[in-house]
């Protein structure tokens, strides 16, 4: 603790160049290598947190029991896709959460744009509202809905997930869209309205066209909410032609003896679009959705 | 202390600023009123209608259903009040709400005080930190399913990697997910090597937005890193810290896969918290009532808790 709180003073703004020019040359001797110590410790720290998911891909591409290949190898890849049902899992998944993604920002943006701009008690009611249904266990409206749903042909069907899922990424996607909204200053849509401009036509010429990091880290929420799910998908969906990717790995477990080599192919599918959203979207990933809005409202 | 931070600054734009707001001209405030409501009405009700659906709707049907002996089917006859008295005197809901309450516990906190040091480490001048950062965020990102598939290999049986790398230190061979107190062990230390990175980005936020020269002249004013980091940081990063405490407890209470999918609530329950005995209860069992009642007792401690602490921010946040 007391190394890293040393390292305050030379961590100051000014140090900025240090990196690139070569006419600061203060840091101390102790200091240089208090910074490969730290290095060497962050750099332990994130293998060692890192080895489960190292494993998974290893054992992905490592030959399974009765292979004859050596190295590594696409076979179980390949055996995944032709042997399972990995493929349609695979497009359920995708199909759901994009679903999920797109009304679910459709239904939140005007939603949040009311919560950030109205005034009335109305309106802060219905935010105290969205805050106390988002903290609430699924648990508890998942058993009357499948008895709702039932009756409606929803249960093992992907459409009746997917409303689920675009019910529980609301909340707090609305409240994501509202914290971003606030920081889109009114004079603009002022401007607007001088120019006869209704307030639903400033809201989606004025305000949604200036709100794409805000849009894109909600639907980022949302696509990782719905993605990563099991408890909505193990209650709603029984055949395997509908199960998306999370049932589709854990029914390999339901065998006598797990292929593991198997599973992890399918774990390492499933993980690749998250990590690809989080890659190429990382400066819109806020931090865990209601968190960052929460922070900043 | 709250002025420099952003996300406050953020929020007194939107008082300032906001129509109909106090800050807006009242003149004008009056002729768009009654078009602006109209407006507000119809943007808000498609969010409306899917709250009173997926989640209005179901809880009242779940106070239904916690009052009847029904089954999936079935309402079954109304009850009143007896799965709510059987639940209560069942040593199963106590055993899992004193194990709910520790996986919580541990969860929160063992998560935030990783994620602070993991914070506190990454903001020094560290090569290549930046990368550090990103990998460092992936047991967020990657779904629980991967993940605790890959601890089950890690860990489940005595021949796993794990057991095997302490028989051979010669530490025996821990039987992580069938001894009882070690498997919770497991589940909570599973559950904060999946939430640490949500607090380190939560803390890093709130260290980002700090300016370094108050350490700069708090060093010369004599003060230890101790006392800099008692006097300065934890200040600046206690309104992050307490809306991140409330969310990861909700995230906790809530939590079903990381628990269900690593042991199964097992071995015997040691393991089984209150959503996974509703679950159990209620698609195991085939008994609604009783599960269902499970689960309407946590929504009413969780409603009671999330309104007294939703006041808190937003008080919290007006400072």
């Amino acid at each position: 603790m007391s190394a890293v709180l040393h390292a305050h003073p030379e961590s100051g703004p000014a140090l900025g160049i240090t990196d690139t020019g070569k006419n600061r040359r203060v840091l101390s001797e102790a200091g240089m290598r208090g910074r490969w110590w730290r290095f060497a410790l962050i750099l332990a720290i994130t293998v060692i947190v890192l080895v489960p998911i190292m494993v998974t891909v290893v054992l992905a591409f490592t030959p399974g029991v009765n292979s004859t290949a050596t190295g590594l190898t696409f076979e179980n890849l390949a055996n995944v896709f032709n042997g399972t049902l990995a493929a349609t899992w695979l497009q359920n998944s995708l199909v759901t959460t994009l679903s999920t993604v797109v009304v679910s920002v459709a239904v939140a943006a005007p939603a949040g744009y009311v919560l950030s701009r109205g005034r009335s008690k109305a309106v802060s009611g219905y935010s105290l509202l969205l805050f106390v249904m988002q903290s609430l266990p699924i648990i508890t409206s998942v058993v009357p809905l499948f008895i709702l749903f039932a009756g409606m042909g929803l249960v093992d069907n992907l459409l009746g997930i997917t409303i689920i899922y675009v019910g529980s990424t609301m909340t707090v996607a609305t409240w994501m869209m509202a914290a971003y909204f606030d920081s889109i200053p009114i004079s603009l849509e002022e401007a607007s309205w001088i120019d006869g401009c209704s307030v639903f036509g400033s809201f989606t010429k004025v305000v949604l066209r200036n709100s794409l990091p805000g849009i894109l880290s909600t639907a980022i929420f949302a696509f990782l909410l719905a993605w990563n799910d099991y408890l909505v998908a193990i209650v709603f969906l029984r055949s395997n032609e509908i199960f998306t990717l999370p049932m589709g790995v854990q029914s390999f477990f339901q065998q006598n003896a797990t292929d593991w080599t198997s599973v992890m192919a399918l774990a390492v599918v499933m993980m690749l679009p998250p990590i690809i959203v989080f890659a190429t979207l990382n400066k819109y990933f806020s931090v865990g959705g209601i968190g960052g809005s929460l922070a900043g409202r | 202390m709250s002025s420099t931070t952003a996300p406050s600054g953020l929020s007194r734009a939107r008082r300032g600023l906001a129509p109909g707001g106090s800050g807006a001209a009242p003149g004008r405030k009056s002729k768009l009123s009654a078009q602006t409501t109209r407006t507000f009405f119809w943007l808000l009700l498609p969010s409306v209608v899917l709250l009173v659906l997926i989640h209005g709707y179901p809880l009242i049907h779940a106070a239904v259903q916690a009052t009847h002996d029904g089954d999936l089917l079935q309402t079954g006859n109304f009850v009143g009040g007896e799965n709510f008295a059987n639940v209560l005197s069942s040593p199963a809901f106590w055993k899992a709400a004193q194990f709910t309450l520790w996986f919580t516990i541990v969860g929160v906190f063992g998560s935030w005080l990783v994620g602070l040091g993991l914070a506190l480490l990454l903001r020094t001048k560290i090569p290549a930190g930046n990368t550090f950062k990103v990998l460092l965020l992936l047991p967020w990102v990657v779904p629980i399913v991967v993940s605790s598939t890959a601890w089950n290999w890690l860990v489940a049986t005595p021949d796993s990697l794990i057991p095997s790398i302490f028989r051979g230190l010669g530490l025996g061979t821990p039987l992580f997910l069938a001894d009882p107190t070690l498997a919770s062990i497991t589940v909570m230390v599973f559950k904060v090597w999946v939430s640490f990175p949500f607090m380190m980005m939560m803390i890093s936020a709130a260290l980002a937005s700090v300016d370094t020269t108050v350490y700069e002249a708090a060093s010369m004013d004599g003060a230890s890193p101790w006392q800099q980091f008692t006097q300065i940081t934890l200040p600046l990063i206690a309104r992050s810290t307490y809306i991140s405490w409330i969310l990861m407890t909700i995230f906790c209470v809530n939590d079903f896969p990381t628990i269900y999918l690593l042991t199964g609530g097992g071995p015997v329950s040691a393991t089984t918290s209150l959503v996974v005995l509703a679950y159990r209860t209620v698609f195991q069992d085939f008994a609604t009532g009783p599960g269902v009642a499970i689960a309407f007792l946590m929504t009413m401690t969780l409603v009671v808790i999330s309104v007294i602490l939703y006041r808190q921010i937003r008080k919290s946040s007006v400072e």
